[in-house]
């Protein structure tokens, strides 16, 4: 069963900064990699930015495997697709009807290179930052208690409920359950299947409201927490700092874009 | 106002991350019997037409949220607003008493595809370059193939996969809603 979270536990400068101020940095690559109109701009963020905070946070080699990992479907279709279908002259390769042109594999590689630092600005944030510690960052800042209890509580019981189909699955299968052959008949195999799950999960939901309730989740108030968060005006300034770049980057895409 | 104090109890609150673990586990599902549908939004309809659309839309939304934290699918929270689209859609379909009949929920579902399609194209056209990096690419190729640009490939390739997927998901949500007993479903009410 997977890991529910891409969190990995390190003692690094990184790791120690405030969930805020990560999230403010993740913000600001993300706006970056969206807004910066160069190819070599937007890898640079990678190079520059990304990679080295992975070493930082002592994750840079499971860093650089997630985000190859979660970026090749990407490259792939976008330099296939694009490569043969976006108009131009700079005609590379021809196979039968279909030409490979240059235009094509610009456009595929100034894609791929945004979507790498999206995809890697989002992960190294979730690698370094733990998700109940980013919400309660949150919390601190208004966000609803009970969106913070949803994202936590689903990333706890998703890898149970990945268990409990495959149960499932195993239970029907030793009945005697054709999970193999036409697509037809795979569908109908789908009630079987999907019909317990829900069944069970949505039976025992009493039990889960009576054990919050129980615990005085729907009353009003301030609480208290058994966890702290560390930050520092140092870090606050920095926060400050990050929003005032990414609001910067995007007057200056605007002035760019707007005629 | 009124009615979203009236669906958010704590029952809701609850079931909200059961339905979000459901959408992962069935897509799992769904992988184990290669079936080429996704069925990942079953949860979000379920909680849209158990509850109601405000329930349903919240659900969507942070079910992807939760597909970008697990890693999985980090890119979710990009279609964050279609899933709570979806999400609100069952919960009006429940609203307008279109879950009770079999037909009326494959409508429904068709309806729901749609519409998702048409939202969801231009975020693969614009955001990510007219790819989404799964096995549908490969119709979206053919649609570019046959002279379609980005926006339309993009949005015809959603027009021939979703409908399908969503009319399977509201078919299999009007059978479980047939098979919950009443006790149940009066539960979940918000009306």
């Amino acid at each position: 069963m997977r890991a529910p979270t891409l969190y990995l536990h390190r003692k690094s400068g990184l790791h120690a900064l405030h969930p805020l101020t990560k999230l403010a940095l993740a913000g600001f690559f993300l706006v970056a990699a969206a807004t910066l109109p160069n190819l070599w701009l937007v890898l640079g963020v990678f190079v520059i930015g990304l990679a080295p905070l992975a070493a930082w946070g002592q994750v840079f080699k499971p860093f650089i495997r997630t985000s190859a990992l979660l970026i090749w479907p990407f490259a792939l279709s976008l330099f296939l697709i694009q490569g043969f279908f976006t108009p131009g002259e700079n005609i590379l390769l021809k196979i039968g009807p279909l030409a490979f042109k240059a235009e094509g594999i610009w456009l595929a590689a100034k894609f791929t290179a945004r979507i790498l630092v999206w995809l890697g600005a989002a992960t190294l944030l979730m690698i370094v930052t733990r998700p109940d510690m980013l919400m309660l960052a949150l919390i601190e800042r208004g966000l609803p208690r009970q969106i913070a209890y949803i994202i936590l509580t689903s990333l706890q019981i998703v890898p149970r409920f990945q268990g409990k189909a495959q149960v499932i699955l195993d239970a029907q299968r030793s009945r005697g359950m054709e999970t193999e052959g036409k697509l037809t008949h795979r569908l109908r195999m789908l009630v079987p299947l999907i019909g317990p799950l829900i069944m069970s999960s949505i039976l025992d939901l009493d039990e889960r409201a009576i054990a919050l309730e129980a615990r005085a989740f729907s009353r009003e108030g301030r609480r208290t927490s058994l966890k702290s968060l560390h930050d520092t005006s140092m870090q606050a300034a920095f926060r400050w700092l990050m929003i005032a770049l990414i609001v910067a980057l995007i007057v200056v895409w605007l002035i760019r874009v707007l005629p | 106002m009124d009615r979203i104090r009236r669906e958010f109890t704590t029952l809701t609150l609850v079931m909200i991350p059961v339905a979000i673990a459901i959408n992962v586990a069935v897509g799992q599902l769904v992988l184990a019997l290669k079936i080429p549908l996704y069925l990942d939004s079953i949860g979000t309809v379920l909680v849209g037409v158990l509850v109601g659309p405000w329930a349903g839309a919240l659900t969507g939304l942070l079910a992807n949220f939760v597909w970008t934290f697990t890693g999985l699918f980090p890119e979710a929270i990009a279609w964050a607003g279609v899933a709570a689209i979806i999400g609100a859609l069952a919960g009006a379909f429940r609203v307008g008493d279109w879950m009770k009949v079999w037909w009326k929920s494959l409508v429904a579902g068709l309806i729901t595809g749609i519409i998702a399609a048409i939202l969801s194209a231009p975020i693969a056209a614009y955001v990510f370059g007219g790819v989404t990096g799964a096995g549908t690419d490969a119709i979206v190729a053919m649609f570019r193939a046959a002279g379609l640009d980005m926006l339309g490939a993009n949005m015809a390739q959603g027009v021939v996969s979703d409908p399908i997927d969503k009319a399977v998901t509201f078919l299999i949500i009007w059978a479980i809603l047939l098979a919950l007993p009443e006790r149940i479903k009066a539960r979940f009410s918000s009306e």
